[in-house]
Order: C-alpha cells, then structure tokens, then sequence
C-alpha cells in the first residue's frame, strides 16, 4: 500500500465504519450482562446514521479507487443509502423480535451490520472479484442469521438450504468469472467491456460467462428457474430475516447484475436479453400463480417477492437510464412495503413464529384496527393499487419498458400484476371479513416495531403520492449510465 | 524447478525403501491367523464398544478453529517475507489484520469455544 | 547437492564425462540415501540413548547386556526382531488404509529433512519456501495418525488418533506464528537464509535469534509447541497408556509398528533441527562451524526432550487446549506484531 492509496481510504469509510461497530458489537456483547445486551440495537442504529452521513459525504467524489477496483457513482451511493434503510429497519425490527425469541441481540445486530457491508461492497464494485468477496461477505452473514434460532428445526433447514444452493450459485458464478477472465485476460468491467468491444475476446466464452454468472445472481435474487429455495428458506428464517433476505440480498443482487450486464457485457446485450427476457416472464408467472394458493403468509410473501422480482428483472431488460432509475426506485419502496409487511407477521405470529397462515388474521381488522390497517396498505402497495409507493415502481419500469419498445414485456407485467391483486386482497378480506377465534389473544406490540411500521407506511405513501421527489433523485443517480 | 526434483526422488526412494522392508518382513515373520488374533484389540476381554459412536462435538470446534487461524497464518507468510519492503504502512496493514483476528479470537475466547470441558 | 556434484567432479576421474543427467541423478541419488542412513540410524541411537537417559535419571542402569559394553546392540536387536514378527491387520481394520498409514506418517517427517541445512552447502535442496514447506509437509503425519486411528476400527486407536490430530492442529498455529517471527526480520523462507542472517555478532553468537528480545521468547513458543506436535511429554495424550492402550498404532505390530516410531523419533530431530536452524543459529558457531555444529544443537535439543519426558507429568486434556489455544496463541499474536514493529524501518 502507498501513500496514494492510503488517501483513498475515506471511499470506504461506510464499510470500515460498518465493520469496526460489528465488531465492537460482537465483543461488547460478550463482556456485558445480559441484561445490558439490548444496547446492541441502539449501536448498530448509531452505526448506520454515522454510516449514511460518511456515505452522503462521497456524493460528488465520483471516480474509480484502489486501482480501480471500487467505484464510487451515484448509482452505488443511492444503493448504498437504500441497504443503510434496509438495515435500520431490520435492527429496529429484530430488536423486540430477538427479545422475544430469547435469541443473541449482539449477534443479532452485528451480523446485519456485516451483511450491509457485503451489500454496500457489491454495490460499489467495479471488479468481479470484489463482487464475489462482497456477495460472500453477505452470504455467510445472511447463512449464520437464518440458523440463528438453532433449536429450531425449520429455521436449521432454511438455513442450510441457502447454505447448500448459496454455495452452489457462488461456484457457478466463480466459474463464469473464471471465463470472463479468461477471455479478456481481466476482472475489472470497464475493461472487460473495452476487450469485448475491441474485439479481442472469444466470444463463445463471453457467452457462456454471462449464462454463467446470470444463474450466481439469478440464485442470490431468486428469478425463475432458481427460486425454488425461496419459499421454504423464508418459512423457515426468523421473520426479521425473512424480511430482509427478500429486499436486501435481492437489491444487492440486482445492483450487481445491471453493473455487471450494462458495463461489462454490453456487447453480448443481444443474448442476455433472450435469457433476461425470458426469465422475467417465467419469474413473474410462477410467482404470482404459485402465491396464489399459498396458506401461509410467509410462503405466500415469499411467492410474492420472487414475482417482484421480475418486475425488476423488466426494468433491467430494458437497459436504459430510465430503467435503472426505475429499478433504484423500486427496490426502496419495495424494500419499505415489505420490511413492513413481514414485520407485522412477525408480530402476528406470536412467540415461537407459529401463527403464519391465513386464518390467524381473521379479525385482525376488529380487534386491532391499526395493525391490520397498516398491513392493508403494505398490502395494497405490494399489489401496486394508485396513491402507494409501489403503483409508482410499476408504472416507472413499465414505462421504461415500453420506451424501449418491450410492449409485451409491460403487457404481461400488468396482467401479473392483476392476478397479484387477488391473493393480497385475500387477506384483507380475511381480516376485515372474518369473525376472529374465540381464543383470540392480542398481537403484543412494541415501540420499535411501530416505529418501523409508521416509517414503512409513511415512505410508501410519500413516495406513493409524490414519487417525483425520488424518482428524480434516482435519475440523476444514473447519469453517466449507459 | 530443479530444486524439487531431489523431493521427487527422495519420495520414491523412501517409498522403496519403505516397501522392501515391508515385504521382507512378510517373508521372515510367521503368519499365524486366528479368529481372537484378528478381533479388536481389548485389554483381556470382550470387545464391548465399537468406535462408531457420536463423536465430541469439541473435536469438530477445534477442527474449525484450526482452519480459520491456519489460514489467517497463510495470509502471514508472504507479508512476513516482504515486509521489509513494505515499511511501515505493510506493518500496519497487517497490524490491523491481526486486530480483526484478534476481536475474532477473544470473540471465541469469551463465548468458550476453548473450554474443552 | 551442489557441493557433492562439484565434490564427485573433483575427484571421481573421468566423472565430467558422464552423461549430464546422470551427473545430476547421482549426487541426488546418494543425498537421498544418506538422508535414508540418518533416518535409519538416528532412532537406534536415540532409543538407545533415551533408555539410558531415563534409567540414570531415575537411578537405574537401563540395559545393559545386549552387546557386552552397556548394552549397547539393544536397540539393534529390538528391530531384528520388529523385523521378524507377525504382520497382523485385524480382520475389521480397512485394509487400504491400515497399510498406507505408517507409509504416509514416516514420508512427512522423512521428507523435512530435505530443507534442513547441515551446513553451508550441506543441503539437499535449498528451497526458495523452505521453512513453508516443512511447516507444509510435517503437516502430513496429521492425516497418516488419523488414518492409522481409522482404518484400525478399535477405539482406542480412533481416540488416540483424534486426540493427536486435535492436539497437533491446536499446537501449529503458535508453532508457525513463531517460525513468523524469524522470518520477518530475515526477510526470506529459506533456510540457509536464515542461517547465513545468524552468522557473526558478539563472540559469533550474537546474532542467534535465541538472543534477541522478541525471538527468545518465540524459540520458548515454538519449542512447546514442538513437543506436543511429535507427541512428546508433557503432551503425550494420543497415546496415554494408562487409557488408550498405545492410541492410534494400538493394532500395529512388526515393522508397521516400527515405522511409527521410526517416524517419532525422526520427528523428534527434525523439530529440534529446525529450532536450531531458525534460533540457535544452524551451523553457525564460533568454535568449530558446518555440519557437526548442526548435529551438536539439534541432539541437544533432542537431549532436552528426553529429559522433560523423564521429569514432568503429562497434562490431561483440558489443560492442553489451554496452554495452546489461551496461552501460546495469543502470546505468538503479539510476538509477531512485536517482531514486526522491531523489524520494521
């Protein structure tokens, strides 16, 4: 390292930031008493602001660092900024939730705080190498938080199910990095792009590069044909987790997927796009038509995540600034809606995550109007109905996609969206048009998880009835981008 | 590459070696099998506890442990052979490195994952 | 290797005119056959020598009738008559694997000796990695104990085998940490390096490592770890007879046997050669230098071992761990960070 390095340290102040709380997190909690452990949740929230504010400070330093190997735009700022959210209301979240399942707040905690730094890292990667140590860095976090309850077998499963298809996807991206580099003699992706448009690079290896890590990213994003560990990790995780697993990993992922695609591979556009193409109806089909008959809500929102997930994948078929902008707009309010969502299944579900199925929200909308009134508006933005955050993703990727003459991909997006429609408004019939059991005991609630669902709610109708603000935000985030 | 043909040469030379006195020892020793001979060895009586039992969980902890630091080690060795080059900013680099370890290590001290009892 | 070419060269009439690989091939050829000599001898004496020592320490005479003069064919007799026993593999045991197991343990002591450096060019090979590579190879016992405690299918062998395989993987992280500490201010892995950065100083011992701040320490790190990486009291647990019959060779008999002990005391010199090479200055010496200085440090070290068997009781498990895992590990931490700063400018 010399001194010129040495100066670009403050591009990653929000991952040394991030990793030097984790770890005082991991080490005070083991000196506290347990009755202190709690304080875990108020470092990590300390964490992240001090985080946000290092990473707002790199606005308008944009350029490439450490030979090239982070970069800093506004693309991986506004990203990093939406996993900081993420993170915050998943600490705030698991918080009461932990307590409550009698897990280790302070692992907890500082576990999410190392999977932000694997999110933020691939975000601001311009180097398939540092993609695949921050995709690891996340993995292995997000491996430990589904096991955490480790006398719990459904949570041991889900656990090792990511493990297994995780490590799985890692090899299959591995060998596709191996092939880019093979092919074009480098890992970075501008110059992997300048090999492939001076036409030095065999293409049949680029090809078969870009299927490659296609089904690596496919797997952390869960797109059909790769989804199948979705519902039964999500069933089986924490709840908090859940939550987490279906906004973070998948933004990351696809934050990586369009840098990767759009910078790197931007001459083999032609064949990704069959194979994004393609994969983005399968998603959406099989997600909406297998939620449908779900029982258990957790399923049912797994289902759910993997059809928004190609809504996403629309919007990055469309390979434009109006797409990527609609995907960074999406994956926030996304992210919003359904931390909320699962956060108040968790609360739902009672001690032990049992009550997850339908029935157990017959009148919830009676016996508490608040809860089930804001479970309604998640509800209602997940299946994108107008005034809610999401109606305004969908429009914005439709209309990227129609801009760049995907009339059939919009066309089929809206019809998915349509028979979404059903299976949300399932369970606000259920709540509001059911009597509830007679041995009905009342959802305990707790301050941090109102204050999640009131930042849920307000962001989905902030950005639902002004989207302007932030779309425009986003766009200007994607200047630059091809 | 020259320097590691000696080891090629000494692993085949060893493994000759190894193999004549093997078979000579077959050819002077006597062979004399027997049902009891050839049992599990047990201080005078009956064989009564196979070794397929559950093992200590500790030994697989310590299996664990064993690869994290060794390999954190690994990372030491090309460091230690060119850090007069790196001056002082290798030696912190490589301070903070250990650092991290080291919260990872009084991590698992305090969690007691060296207890053996 | 380089030294005996030019040696055969020199004085061997008419060798120039072989043809050049056979120039090659044969010093090699004798190295390896003197390396195979050291092995075979080194244990006869030192078993020889460590019931001796053992018998006077504790006020006996050990043996003293094989031979005539102080018993001194004992050992040799033991291994005529190793030589002759039953070769027995248990009708359980997996056959594969219970013959390669005495193979795979004596190759990875035999094959340290290749980098150790008797003298100024008294080496088999001087490797670029050297130290790297003993820390590599001696590694492969591990895997020969663990095979032997397997394919034996008695537990007594499998507790001794994992009882050795955790205690030797525990022990060789402060033993490599330490080794660390010597190679930071040498600059380089290979042996004779480090060998050649002992040399001169205050009455030509001054550069020894031993004598240095953070080193000294280091060689107390390295040598614990050392004893309980051959398996040596106080840390002899893979074997503890009083529970675990003879642990992993338990079903071992004849020559199989013998290998594994072959392999122990082998074991037992190459540990002590390398502290010598790496803190008591190899064959640096202000009196007389080369080989035979080598030999004296390293039978010194060996010396020291037989006479902590005979003087210390062995520890029991749990105390094992925590000597390696809370005492040698974080102290070799800090001698490397220490070592660094030291070394650093």
């Amino acid at each position: 390292m010399d001194g010129s390095l040495a100066l670009e340290i403050p591009q990653i102040f929000p991952e040394i930031a991030l990793s030097v709380f984790g770890i005082a997190i991991l080490l005070l909690d083991t000196f506290l008493p347990k009755s202190k452990r709690h304080a875990a949740t108020g470092i990590a929230l300390a964490a992240i602001a001090l985080t946000a504010v290092f990473t707002l400070g790199l606005v308008g330093e944009d350029g490439t660092f450490f030979s090239g190997m982070i970069v800093v735009d506004g693309f991986s700022i506004f990203l990093r900024i939406t996993f900081l959210v993420v993170g915050a209301l998943t600490v705030l979240a698991s918080s009461s939730y932990a307590t409550r399942e009698n897990l280790a707040v302070g692992e907890f905690q500082a576990l999410v705080l190392f999977a932000i730094v694997g999110m933020n890292l691939m975000a601001a990667s311009n180097e398939l190498i540092m993609i695949f140590l921050g995709l690891e860095t996340l993995s292995i976090a997000s491996y430990i938080l589904l096991g955490i309850k480790r006398s719990d077998a459904k949570s041991n499963e889900a656990a090792l199910k990511y493990f297994l298809l995780g490590s799985f996807s890692s090899a299959f991206m591995l060998y596709g990095i191996a092939l880019a580099y093979g092919a074009t003699r480098t890992t970075n992706l501008e110059a992997i792009g300048r090999e492939i448009a001076a036409g030095s690079a065999g293409m049949t290896l680029i090809y078969v590069a870009v299927g490659l890590l296609f089904v690596g990213f496919g797997f952390k994003v869960a797109v059909v044909p790769f989804h199948v560990w979705t519902p039964d990790v999500y069933e089986g995780a924490p709840t908090p987790i859940s939550a987490f697993m279906s906004v973070g990993p998948k933004a990351a992922g696809f934050a990586v997927l369009v840098r990767v695609l759009m910078v790197a591979f931007p001459a083999a556009y032609a064949k990704w796009l069959g194979l994004v193409w393609l994969s983005a109806v399968l998603t959406m089909f099989v997600g909406n038509c297998v939620a449908l008959v779900q029982s258990n809500i957790k399923r049912m929102l797994a289902y759910s995540s993997i059809a928004h997930a190609g809504y996403i994948l629309v919007a990055v078929a469309t390979r434009n600034q109006e797409g990527v902008a609609a995907l960074l707009f999406y994956t926030l309010t996304y992210a919003l809606m359904n931390i909320g969502a699962f956060t108040i299944v968790s609360l739902v579900s009672r001690q032990g995550d049992r009550k997850t199925y339908l029935d157990d929200y017959a009148g919830l909308g009676f016996k508490q109007p608040g809860l089930a009134a804001a479970l309604s508006i998640f509800l209602l933005s997940l299946a994108g109905i107008p005034l809610t955050a999401g109606f305004a993703g969908k429009f914005f990727i439709f209309r990227a996609a129609l801009e760049s003459k995907f009339v059939w991909l919009a066309i089929i997006g809206v019809l998915n969206s349509a028979i979404s429609v059903y299976y949300y408004l399932r369970v606000i019939v259920v709540m509001y048009m059911k009597e509830a059991p007679d041995d009905w005991s009342p959802v305990a609630m707790s301050s941090s998880a109102i204050a999640v669902i009131a930042l849920s709610v307000l962001g989905i109708l902030q950005f639902g009835i002004f989207p302007d603000m932030l779309i425009s935000l986003a766009r200007s985030s994607v200047i630059g981008y091809r | 590459m020259r320097n590691y043909f000696p080891l090629l040469l000494m692993f085949v030379v060893v493994a000759a070696t190894v193999g004549a006195i093997i078979v000579l020892s077959a050819v002077l020793g006597p062979k004399r099998r027997g049902k009891v001979k050839d049992s599990p060895f047990e201080c005078g009586f009956q064989p009564f506890q196979l070794p397929t039992d559950r093992f200590f969980v500790r030994f697989y902890l310590i299996a664990m442990l064993f690869i994290l630091f060794d390999i954190e080690v690994v990372f030491l060795f090309p460091w230690a052979v060119v850090f007069k080059a790196l001056g002082w900013a290798g030696f912190w680099s490589i301070f903070i490195f250990i650092f991290v370890l080291g919260a990872g290590y009084v991590y698992a001290w305090r969690k007691g994952a060296f207890q053996w009892e | 290797m380089e030294a005996l070419l030019k040696l055969l060269s020199d004085n061997v009439a008419g060798y120039g005119s072989l043809a050049s690989p056979l120039q090659y091939l044969l010093p090699m050829v004798l190295a390896s056959l003197c390396c195979i000599a050291l092995v075979a001898l080194f244990p006869i004496v030192a078993v020889y020598a460590e019931r001796k020592v053992a018998a006077h320490m504790q006020d006996r005479l050990g043996p003293m009738r094989v031979g005539g003069w102080h018993g001194w064919a004992q050992t040799i007799a033991d291994g005529i008559k190793l030589l002759l026993k039953e070769d027995i593999i248990p009708s359980e045991a997996d056959r594969v694997l219970f013959k390669l197991a005495p193979l795979v343990v004596f190759a990875g002591g035999f094959a340290s000796l290749v980098v150790l450096p008797f003298g100024a060019s008294v080496i088999v090979s001087d490797l670029n990695i050297g130290v790297l590579y003993v820390v590599a190879i001696s590694s492969l016992g591990v895997v020969g104990i663990i095979m032997a405690g397997w394919a034996s299918n008695n537990k007594y062998a499998l507790f001794g085998g994992m009882r050795a395989a955790a205690q030797i993987v525990s022990y060789e992280i402060p033993a490599v940490m330490a080794i660390l500490t010597v190679v930071i201010p040498v600059g380089s892995l290979s042996t004779q390096e480090i060998v050649r950065a002992q040399e001169g100083g205050w009455l030509g011992i001054g550069n020894w490592f031993i004598f240095k701040p953070v080193t000294a320490v280091a060689f107390l790190v390295y040598y614990l770890a050392s004893l309980a990486e051959v398996n040596r009291t106080p840390f002899d647990i893979p074997e503890a007879e009083s529970e675990l019959v003879a642990g992993y060779h338990t079903e071992y008999s004849g020559m199989r046997f013998a290998f594994f002990m072959l392999a122990e005391y082998v074991n037992m010199f190459v540990v002590s050669a390398i502290g010598a090479t790496l803190f008591l200055g190899g064959w640096n010496s202000p009196v007389f230098g080369g080989p035979v200085a080598f030999m004296l440090k390293s039978v010194a070290l060996v010396f020291v071992q037989f006479w902590l068997r005979w003087t210390l009781p062995r520890l029991r498990v749990d105390q094992l761990m925590y000597v390696s895992w809370k005492v040698l590990l974080p102290a070799s931490f800090v001698l490397v960070i220490l070592a660094g700063a030291l070394a650093v400018r």
